[in-house]
């Protein structure tokens, strides 16, 4: 069975509860599909991807590029068929808020994507749905086929000479394929490798057409934008980061779930009034703000808005909005084990740094883990990590580097202590 | 146009090459500007993982690769900064990290790109503490290839080659991460007309020839450039000597021929060189019907003798020949000088063997002389083959034996129709049970000359190895004969000079003068020789230019 409602709704997740919003006659009942019309029979292309940039809004897929000037990259007067497709790949660990976006409102995802279609001219849209979504693919192509019923997809969308499909594909099971042009290599039907830049996917992406990559809850925030305007979606969030975004907070909290809140909603805030904090009386040691790529912030430094322009200053970033949070049991030696694990495991293995060094962190952790480490090893980590920094073809290698750099930077003593007393000193932390 | 700076020399480049495609077009890649990289390859499409080439560039917060980075109208790039220094040492730290380090058993031990590289970027010691990832050793990938995966640095360049150049696609990356491996399918082995050059641009150990590798350690061999002569497309090669033996050929890189490629067949057809069948002695077919040994001279003066009898009671329009598309343009422009002096230049032809053909390198022609023979006169060979038939032709003399073939028409009973048959070849062959005499000659490794290839490039061949037994180049052989019947080819010139070495006892046919005459007689071969012809070949000159 599916996820619950969030436990704080907003304007994307707000009919989440009521099953018929997930069918397009629900869906219109609530005003759905009016801002598609809106933007089809009314606005030129050019007015849709205006408004979306003068509404700020920021990709909600991890890196948080403006939407706006993302679809503006897509070139004009060009005879090649454009493409854009929809990243719901939802595989960052801590992160579970597309999934709802797909099985509860899919009709507001396809309303996204028939206005971003619009505002950059793609004949087609790929929905890239993670492969053990099964559930959120069910209910996206569902969706599709009442579209297609209705004429809001194929020959002439809603009546108008705008032509438009949108295909629904499931991938294999693999991280990287979560990462743009991964994604469209798997989509091509290849082994999901990132490509080399440039080119550009809005050059060179699906099939070797210009292609724009947005993900889930990007495109679902658009049809709130047209329907309400640019200013009433600034007047969201922080001057810089507008809207809401749905948190998913999981770890040790006494209510795991997902949350629609404002960006710049204070960190602490998500975990103690609306979490409900750690359960059992015990305290918080660390939380990952941002799924599990994004460096730790320990319990000192809670006190900052969930917006990349202040946890920046905490040097971790907003990601995918994956709260994760960690109660005083927790080894943190252990958590970069696990976190070094999945990067072994998930890395393309196309670029030196990545493939070599995603391993060996992950081999001198687990020494460190057992006690068989030594007093060089927290620099060797910290050395290793810096050279896979910043020096390959896509952002995995640098979101494998990230999170052990902020382990040591904040709890240095977890592994001071392993390598002094020989063993790990939390006996009651989970179990690797 | 460009023109962007590389660690402070300014340099006018083409407009959409990267930065190491510009390096390459300039020549300076590692040839004054050192910018190491295994995964990018002249002639493969780019792949930027190894991410070895990282160079700074002005207005770059970081470091960029080189061999995707567009080169741009005021680029300026330096290769040679401390943080290129430490990025290279990071990424050479890394590639090591689970390589076995087992130069001492590696074959590719002293060409070896990680051996060279970590040399120069290497850390000394290894901070790795864990075994270091199992792989499996010996992988039979197929006919040619052996694989060993503990080696292999994942450049990827083998599976690009098989996709990119053949377009057989055998080899890929099975797996991710740091279990990542090269693979063939299950039943589809590494098996085309090129897969040995996998192994040529395997930086590493991980991909050797099963012909190759453990016969020779390479430091011991000498690259002679040379070409292949396996076809007309006459790919350029060093053959790889010691003690006067050819181990290998690899492919020499030639833009305007072969790339940096050469098929299998003619990649080991460096054995037909020291093969058992060559031949090794002159014979002279004695009054008992019996090819018996003689001493070259005695062997050269049987000859001359037959075919001064032959004119003498028939004049010179009985002396035919088959010229060998095998022997150099200087060999066979001889022989045209020699048919000159004897009188009868019309009577002479050239046969070529022919086989499979692709469109990428392996020409139909099985021989690298073909195009030479033509442009220096000789034609086909069904008017010589004819002369013989009908009894107007008593004396052959012939340069190789490709003309013994049912595709001629040429059988031995034919030959065996002539009075004499004079021979003059590397390897035996059947046309010998029918030869009179019967002259060791030398192939194309072991004398100076050029060939032509199919499309009309001369290219320089020089002498690789000595041969062990007494053989001269047909050319010199030719000139011997001319000086025992007593004719003149030269004007005495080419005759004088002697620089063929250890040539004991030659007359002195030089082929560097012979292809000085051979350009002032010759059109198609103006201002072309030995010397002029460089390591990459020259067109002959089309006919009216």
């Amino acid at each position: 069975m599916g996820l619950e409602a969030p436990y704080v709704t907003g304007y994307l997740s707000e009919h989440f509860a009521d099953a018929a919003f997930g069918t397009l006659d629900g869906y219109a009942a609530k005003g759905g599909y009016e801002a598609a019309k809106k933007a089809l029979r009314e606005m030129s292309p050019t007015q849709v991807v205006e408004e979306v940039k003068a509404s700020g809004l920021q990709g909600r897929g991890g890196a948080g590029f403006p939407t706006g000037q993302k679809w503006s990259f897509m070139p004009a007067g060009t005879d090649k068929p454009k493409y854009l497709v929809c990243n719901a790949d939802e595989s960052e660990p801590g992160s579970f808020k597309d999934r709802i976006l797909m099985e509860r409102g899919p009709h507001q995802l396809l309303e996204g994507i028939l206005i971003g279609a619009w505002a950059t001219g793609a004949e087609k849209t790929f929905v890239y749905v993670r492969g053990e979504y099964a559930e959120p693919a069910r209910e996206v192509q569902r969706a599709i086929d009442e579209a297609y019923a209705k004429g809001f997809l194929g020959e002439k969308v809603m009546g108008t000479k705008f032509r438009h499909d949108i295909v629904l594909m499931r991938g294999a099971g693999a991280y990287i394929c979560g990462e743009e042009t991964g994604l469209l290599e798997s989509l091509e039907g290849k082994k999901g490798q990132p490509r080399k830049k440039p080119p550009f996917p809005a050059q060179y992406g699906a099939f070797g057409m210009p292609t724009t990559v947005n993900n889930v809850e990007t495109f679902c925030h658009v049809p709130h934008i047209l329907r309400r305007g640019a200013g009433w979606f600034k007047g969201i969030g922080t001057d810089k980061s507008p809207g809401n975004t749905i948190f998913g907070v999981s770890g040790h909290v006494v209510r795991p779930g997902l949350y629609e809140l404002p960006l710049g909603t204070r960190l602490d805030a998500l975990v103690f009034e609306h979490a409900g904090g750690v359960p059992g009386g015990r305290k918080v040691k660390g939380v990952i703000p941002g799924g599990m790529s994004m460096p730790i912030l320990p319990a000192g430094m809670l006190d900052v808005p969930m917006a990349n322009e202040f946890l920046r200053e905490r040097k971790t970033m907003l990601g995918t909005g994956g709260v994760m949070v960690m109660d005083e049991t927790t080894c943190m030696v252990r958590v970069g084990c696990v976190i070094s694990y999945f990067f072994r495991d998930e890395s393309c293995g196309q670029c030196t740094q990545c493939r070599e060094g995603t391993g060996w962190m992950n081999r001198v952790l687990n020494r460190v883990e057992r006690g068989a480490g030594n007093a060089g090893d927290l620099e060797l980590l910290l050395d290793v990590a810096g050279k896979m920094e910043g020096a390959t073809i896509c952002a995995f290698s640098d979101a494998a580097a990230w999170p052990i750099q902020g382990l040591i930077r904040h709890f240095r003593e977890d592994f001071e202590a392993h390598v002094r007393l020989g063993r790990c000193p939390f006996p009651e932390s989970f179990a690797l | 146009m460009a023109r962007i700076t590389i660690d402070d020399q300014s340099y006018e480049v083409e407009d959409g090459r990267t930065i190491l495609q510009a390096l390459d077009d300039l020549g300076l890649l590692m040839n004054g500007v050192d910018v190491p990289h295994y995964c990018w390859h002249p002639k493969l499409s780019i792949d930027g993982s190894c991410r070895l080439c990282q160079v700074e560039i002005e207005g770059f917060p970081k470091l960029q690769i080189a061999c995707n980075t567009p080169v741009k109208d005021g680029m300026v790039i330096r290769t040679q900064t401390d943080r290129v220094q430490t990025a290279r040492e990071g990424v050479m730290e890394l590639l090591l990290v689970n390589h076995p380090l087992d130069c001492p058993i590696c074959d590719q031990a002293g060409e070896c790109k990680l051996q060279d590289y970590a040399y120069d970027y290497g850390v000394a010691h290894a901070r790795t503490r864990e075994p270091r990832r199992p792989a499996k050793k010996r992988v039979d990938l197929g006919p040619t290839i052996v694989f060993d995966q503990e080696r292999c640095i994942l450049c990827r360049r083998c599976v690009r080659f098989c996709r990119e150049v053949p377009g057989t696609g055998e080899l890929m990356v099975q797996g991710r991460g740091d279990r990542s491996v090269i693979e063939t399918a299950p039943g589809q082995p590494l098996d085309n007309d090129y897969s040995m050059n996998v192994a040529d641009i395997c930086p590493v150990g991980a991909l050797t020839t099963k012909d190759f590798r453990f016969k020779i350690r390479v430091w011991f061999l000498d690259d002679v450039p040379g070409v292949c002569t396996g076809c007309a497309n006459g790919c350029n090669v060093h053959l790889g000597v010691a003690s006067n033996r050819v181990y290998r050929y690899v492919p020499r890189r030639n833009d305007a021929v072969n790339e940096t490629w050469m098929c299998d067949e003619g990649r080991l057809s460096y054995k037909t060189i020291g093969a058992a069948d060559r031949l090794l002695e002159p014979q002279v077919r004695g009054a008992d019907g019996r090819l018996v040994a003689a001493a070259f001279d005695a062997a050269l003066e049987e000859a001359a003798a037959r075919i001064r009898r032959a004119v003498e009671a028939s004049g010179p329009g009985v002396v035919v020949a088959l010229a060998s598309p095998h022997a150099t343009n200087e060999d066979l422009f001889t022989l045209r000088r020699l048919l000159e002096a004897l009188g009868t230049s019309s009577a002479a032809g050239v046969a070529v063997r022919t086989g499979r053909a692709d469109d990428l390198l392996i020409k139909p022609e099985k021989a690298a002389n073909a195009t030479g023979a033509r442009a220096l006169g000789f034609g086909d060979p069904g008017p010589v083959l004819d002369r013989i038939r009908g009894g107007g032709a008593r004396v052959l003399i012939a340069l190789g034996h490709d003309v013994l073939d049912p595709a001629f028409g040429a059988t031995e009973e034919l030959f065996r129709s002539l009075d004499t048959l004079i021979l003059l070849d590397t390897h035996h062959s059947a046309l010998e049970r029918v030869a009179h005499v019967v002259l060791p000659a030398r192939v194309a490794a072991e004398k100076v000359g050029t060939l032509t290839n199919h499309a009309g490039r001369v290219q320089r061949v020089e002498p690789a190895v000595e041969p062990a037994h007494l053989a001269y180049a047909e050319g010199e052989t030719l000139l011997r004969l001319a000086r025992a019947l007593g004719l003149s080819l030269f004007d005495g010139r080419a005759s004088e000079a002697r620089s063929e070495p250890r040539a004991s006892g030659g007359v002195g046919w030089d082929a560097r003068t012979v292809s000085r005459a051979m350009g002032a007689a010759v059109p198609a071969f103006a201002g072309i020789d030995v010397d002029s012809v460089g390591d990459q070949g020259l067109p002959l000159r089309s006919p009216g230019a």
